[in-house]
């Protein structure tokens, strides 16, 4: 697969169809892979391809990169996960299609964070996404690279993350106060989160409107409180549960909770999945007079 | 010759007697699956088998967020209260060598011009109780930049790990000395017999760093828009976690919070790697690309500091390496600028 | 504390005001053009700001002044108030509603309820702690 990815590569830059690959490439010891971008030909063989390649690596065709884009027209090498997150960008009018070529890898999964890697992919080393993903053959690529998976996902979806929601669903409030006050107040407010995430383009985010202050600044648990609200209620009908996030947090923060909770509020609310289609608007910016509103008196 | 033996289980005698004085004892500690430095809780279990704990001990000197006054708006006028940081004995268990030679950097920046009290009175009332590595990960360089897993520097008191169940004592210092005495119960003042220290964890030297070279390339300004840098660095996605996890990093921001007519004005880390850390109200932005931030983590680093202050900018514990979500490795960069002429 | 839109709630407070109805007075009210208008955030603004509990009314589905202002409002609610409730808050705390400018009814009774049930488990200790 390597080497038909390489070959890719340099036949695209070849032909000047595009000036950068943005793919995964080793750290100096061949320990973790990091982003490349790659753009001469002959640097093609720097590009690798394994269950080491975890970046989300669409978050760098948003516009918080010019300097990438100012090297001009890109591919990405992305799994199917990833492109999840290109379709939005698609959707949310951030990348035209046409301005990005796809090179789509099979994948057979990842590891969950790249400093458990001894080896061999187990499933108690991969993220809950990859035991539920239903886009192991890419879609909307332009070139998909490797054998055809035959993996199906689970009927009822599994992992930790599931059971996790489950378990917090089943707490009191107080409980689950506790529970999200615990783990926001380690937060740092680095703001990794947001940094990694693709969909987390603002130019400006909330987090510097200043004029009033809106997201307080200060990493005590109140702010830390409505920063972590804020972030996933902007990531509403959006989040494609990549677990980017999650895995930047550099104080491990369970990101991933509130972002499948959240869309499986949506699902269930608008019956929406983001990152499948291209031509269908996000839920947050269209309405239907429908919607269920049982809560509103 | 040591100055005491500290038995692994007498460590909470330690802690007690520190206690017992009114100060607190901050320890590696697991905390959702990462060793971190915190204020240990008597139910707290100190973490021994570790690395390098994920954070830098600096929160306790410089914390992440602070009041350091108060205000409140009356008819009559503006009132300001300042705060005065509640520097209390503080003792900072299971440092490693590295990060210790950071505080020499960070009093440096403090004291420059300025006397930040809210940083000096806090590391005054700090002992640094360092113990040397036996253990160590890919990230670690501290032997890279001129230190090593035996460097005492900015230590108060020294720990040697032993097979003896148990760690050699030494002090440093005058304060560690003087913090030796004060708490002689938990110690026995003889190590027994079998207590030999261990071998230390000595990370290879990184063939090809050449630190001299490199501050001396950063001194003639002439790099500073060589493309070098994009493409070395394109990747950082600025989030900043490693300026946090940095023991020399230093940068913070001013911010007022409260109500409109009462609150407190709050000082809170920043970082270089913000695109807002160096917006200017006109809407410019001298640093506007990312590689363009990294460039001046990099200059403050290997430039800054040492030509400023001569002290250390980085010292090798490699908390950045670990934490970058891109792996964006501080000595990948450091390889590629010795090579350059 | 409640954040209403100008054209249809607010209306019927201040038609609840003129007919002088009587109502708990421990409400403060924000207007804003529409529900539209109201982002989630303002609402944990006021609870960081020590509000024991937010209101946030408009116009009915199909009457926004705006057309459909109240309808991506709605679309905002069900997200943001599943998610106040996955984190803990009790939801006796936040409240949704649509009162038109001819309810002022509706408006003191509404008022009167999500006071009472305010009231119910008193201040909001647990945010106003948060330091
Ligand atoms: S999982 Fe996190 S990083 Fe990925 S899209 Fe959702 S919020 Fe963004
Ligand atoms: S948190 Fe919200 S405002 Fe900030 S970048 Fe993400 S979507 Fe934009
Ligand atoms: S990455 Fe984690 S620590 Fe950093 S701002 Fe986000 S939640 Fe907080
Ligand atoms: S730059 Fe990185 S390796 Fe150097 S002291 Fe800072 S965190 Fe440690
Ligand atoms: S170097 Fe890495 S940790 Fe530092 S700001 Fe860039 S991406 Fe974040
Ligand atoms: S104007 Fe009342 S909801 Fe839009």
């Amino acid at each position: 697969m390597e080497e038909q990815l390489r070959n890719k590569a340099k036949e695209l830059l070849e032909t000047g169809c595009v000036k950068v690959v943005i793919g995964y490439g080793w750290n100096r010891t061949k320990t973790r892979t990091a982003p490349v971008f790659i753009t001469r030909p002959e640097d093609a063989d720097r590009l690798v391809w394994n269950p080491l390649c975890v970046n989300n690596l669409s978050v760098y065709l948003t516009r918080k990169f010019k300097d990438i884009q100012a090297l001009g027209k890109p591919a990405i090498v992305a799994k199917g996960c990833d492109i999840r997150n290109i379709v939005v960008l698609i959707t949310e009018a951030q990348v035209r299609r046409e301005d990005v070529v796809i090179i789509g890898m099979t994948c057979g999964g990842v590891v969950y964070r790249q400093e458990l890697w001894k080896g061999e992919l187990k499933p108690e080393i991969m993220p809950t996404k990859c035991a539920n993903c239903g886009v192991r053959n890419p879609r909307v690529a332009d070139f998909v690279i490797g054998e055809r998976s035959s993996f199906t996902p689970p009927e009822a979806p599994t992992g930790m993350v599931f059971d996790k929601i489950k378990a917090i669903d089943a707490m009191t409030p107080a409980e689950r106060w506790n529970f999200w006050i615990g783990e926001f107040s380690r937060c740092i407010k680095c703001y990794a989160c947001r940094q990694v995430c693709p969909l987390c383009y603002c130019e400006r985010c909330i987090t510097e409107k200043n004029m009033p202050q809106w997201i307080e600044t200060s990493a005590h648990p109140r702010g830390n409180l409505s920063w972590n609200l804020t972030r996933a209620m902007h990531l509403v009908g959006r989040c494609t549960f990549c677990g980017e996030c999650e895995r930047a947090c550099p104080v491990n923060i369970p990101l991933n909770l509130m972002n499948q909770k959240m869309i499986q509020v949506v699902d269930e609310a608008f019956a929406f999945k983001s990152g499948y289609d291209e031509k269908t608007h996000p839920p947050m910016i269209v309405f239907s007079p429908d919607d269920k509103e049982g809560f509103i008196k | 010759m040591a100055d005491g033996f500290l038995k692994k289980d007498d460590l909470n005698r330690l802690r007690a007697s520190v206690a017992a004085k009114g100060g607190r004892f901050v320890a590696p500690v697991t905390v959702a699956r990462q060793t971190v430095f915190k204020e240990t809780a008597p139910s707290d279990e100190v973490a021994l088998g570790y690395i390098l704990a994920r954070n830098s001990y600096k929160e306790f000197l410089f914390p992440q967020t602070e009041a350091i006054a108060e205000f409140s708006i009356h008819r009559q006028g503006v009132e300001l209260r300042g705060k005065d940081a509640d520097a209390r004995d503080t003792v900072i268990f299971g440092a490693r060598p590295c990060e210790a030679a950071s505080l020499a950097s960070l009093r440096a920046v403090f004291t420059w011009g300025f006397i930040d009290e809210s940083y000096t009175k806090r590391e005054d009332k700090t002992v640094v109780i360092t113990v040397a590595c036996t253990s160590g990960d890919d990230a670690c360089f501290c032997t890279t930049v001129g230190l090593s897993p035996e460097s005492a520097a900015g230590s108060d008191v020294m720990f040697h790990e032993t097979d003896a169940d148990g760690w050699l004592v030494y002090a440093v210092t005058e304060k560690g000395r003087a913090f030796i005495e004060a708490h002689a119960d938990a110690w026995s003042a003889a190590a027994p017999e079998d207590a030999v220290a261990r071998t230390l964890f000595m990370p290879p030297v990184i063939a090809g760093v050449d630190i001299k070279k490199i501050g001396e390339r950063l001194k003639k300004k002439d790099h500073y828009d060589e493309p070098l840098w994009a493409e070395l660095t394109r990747k950082c996605i600025g989030c900043g976690a490693c300026t946090y996890v940095c023991p020399t990093c230093h940068c913070f921001d001013i911010t007022d919070e409260g109500a409109a007519f009462e609150g407190e004005r709050r000082k809170n880390w920043d970082s270089c790697q913000y695109d807002s850390f160096t917006l200017h109200a006109s809407g410019h932005n001298p640093r506007d690309a990312q590689w363009k931030r990294w460039r001046n983590r990099f200059m403050c680093k290997f430039n800054f500091y040492p030509e400023k202050f001569g002290s250390k900018g980085c010292v090798g514990c490699g908390r950045c390496v670990r934490v970058c979500p891109v792996r964006l490795d501080i000595t990948e960069v450091m390889e590629e600028m010795s090579k350059r002429p | 504390m409640a954040f209403v839109c100008n054209w249809c709630t607010y209306a019927g407070a201040d038609l609840a005001g003129t007919s002088r109805m009587e109502y708990r007075p421990n409400v403060r009210i924000i207007k804003l053009p529409c529900t539209g208008r109201i982002d989630p955030l303002f609402i944990i603004k006021a609870f960081e700001n020590g509000a024991d509990g937010v209101l946030v009314s408009g116009c009915h589905p199909g009457d926004c002044h705006y057309t459909t202002g109240n309808y991506h409002a709605r679309r905002r609610w069900i997200g943001f108030k599943n998610l106040m409730e996955f984190t803990g808050i009790d939801m006796r705390r936040l409240h949704f509603s649509w009162v038109s400018a001819s309810e002022a009814i509706k408006w003191v009774d509404l008022i009167n309820n999500v006071t009472g049930e305010i009231k119910k488990i008193g201040p909001f200790m647990e945010y106003k702690g948060l330091k």
